[in-house]
Parts: C-alpha cells; sequence; structure tokens
C-alpha cells in the first residue's frame, strides 16, 4: 500500500496571549515558519499578539 | 467512687433549670426510647405520635447548660449531644448534592483566570516588544504548547 501523501498546507492554531482561550485558526504551507501576529481578542477588548500553538499528538 | 453525698453537693453547684430537669428525670433513668423525654413517641394505643417533651430548640439549651457545667454525660441521649454532633459533622452532609462543591465550575475558577488575564495584559506591551525585537517572529523560540 502507497504511503499516505501529506498535505501541502496544515490548519494551525493562533491563541490570544491574553489568556482569555480566545483563538484564530489559519492555513500556512506545512513547510513555513510558525505564525505570529497582532489581532484584536473581544474577551479582553484589546489588540494582543497571537503565537501560534504546537502542533503534536496531544495539543 | 461518688457518693450520694458528692451527688448533692453537685446538684447544689447547678442552676436551676438543670436541677429541675434532673429532679424530673435523675440521670440513667430516661436513657430508654420511651422515657426519653428528648425523643418522640408513639403512643401505645392509639399508635399516635407524639412529639418529645423537650423541642429540639430547648434541648440544645439544655445540652449547651449542662456542657458549660461539665454534666452533659448525666443527660439522656440526644442528636445535640456535643459527641453526636462532633461525629455527624465529620461524617458530612448526608444529602448527594450538598457533597458538591458550591456554584458552577466557571464561577469557581472565574477568579483564578480574571488574575491570569490581568497578569497576561500587564505583561502584553512588554511581549509585544520583545516580539518585533524578534523580527515579528522570525527569531522566536516560546511557542505556546
Amino acid at each position: 500500500m502507497a504511503k499516505k501523501v501529506k498535505s501541502r498546507t496544515v490548519v494551525v492554531r493562533l491563541i490570544s496571549m491574553a489568556m482569555t482561550g480566545y483563538f484564530k485558526s489559519l492555513v500556512r504551507p506545512r513547510t513555513h515558519k510558525p505564525l505570529s501576529m497582532i489581532k484584536y481578542d473581544p474577551v479582553v477588548k484589546r489588540r494582543v499578539l497571537f503565537l501560534e500553538q504546537k502542533r503534536g499528538r496531544n495539543r | 467512687m461518688a457518693t450520694s453525698a458528692d451527688f448533692i453537693r453537685l446538684a447544689q453547684t447547678l442552676p436551676p433549670r438543670l436541677t429541675r430537669f434532673f429532679a424530673r428525670y435523675p440521670p440513667n433513668t430516661a436513657n430508654d426510647v420511651v422515657k426519653n423525654p428528648f425523643k418522640p413517641t408513639i403512643h401505645p394505643v392509639t399508635k399516635k405520635w407524639h412529639n418529645p417533651v423537650y423541642s429540639l430548640r430547648r434541648q440544645r439549651e439544655l445540652v449547651v447548660l449542662a456542657r458549660d457545667y461539665g454534666v452533659e454525660d448525666l443527660l439522656p441521649p440526644t442528636v445535640k449531644k456535643t459527641a453526636v454532633r462532633e461525629k455527624r459533622a465529620l461524617e458530612g452532609p448526608k444529602m448527594k448534592k450538598m457533597r458538591l462543591p458550591k456554584g458552577k465550575e466557571w464561577e469557581r475558577t472565574l477568579k483564578g483566570r480574571l488574575e491570569m488575564r490581568e497578569k497576561a495584559m500587564r505583561g502584553m506591551p512588554n511581549l509585544i516588544e520583545r516580539w518585533r525585537k524578534a523580527g515579528h517572529g522570525r527569531g522566536w523560540t516560546e511557542w505556546p504548547r
């Protein structure tokens, strides 16, 4: 049986560094560096830093 | 060995409320359920239940008074006695719902979560500055789990 081909892109979760549990799901190329950006967090009503969650078995 | 003279001397130190009670129900004479003035009784003929001679409020008052004078053991058995109350307090509530912690989980953890959020927001300008200096994430290593 042929080996399962991995998709070119991955869905990643960017979580708010305000520790509110708010997150954004984005799609990026698998080989790209991890995403991070400043975005609005509606829980604290501020623009805060969002960092990509580490991917792995138990995330 | 305590003699009757000792008991008389003890009785003279007690307040009138207790001496009246012990005159009516001397120690160790009212311990069984039928004679106990602290327990409800069933009428032998009519099978009708009758209230205790002393209400729970008055039982508690007598027990507290007797405890202060150190003669609590001489009272007939009652749920208001210190030993019974301590035992019941140790056992905890019988009802299943009362053994659960109070409030919803989001209510119980709200304070801690708000504190964590405030702490994170205090450090936010610093964090963003570090992130900017690290090339907007290019040299970043502290990815959250």
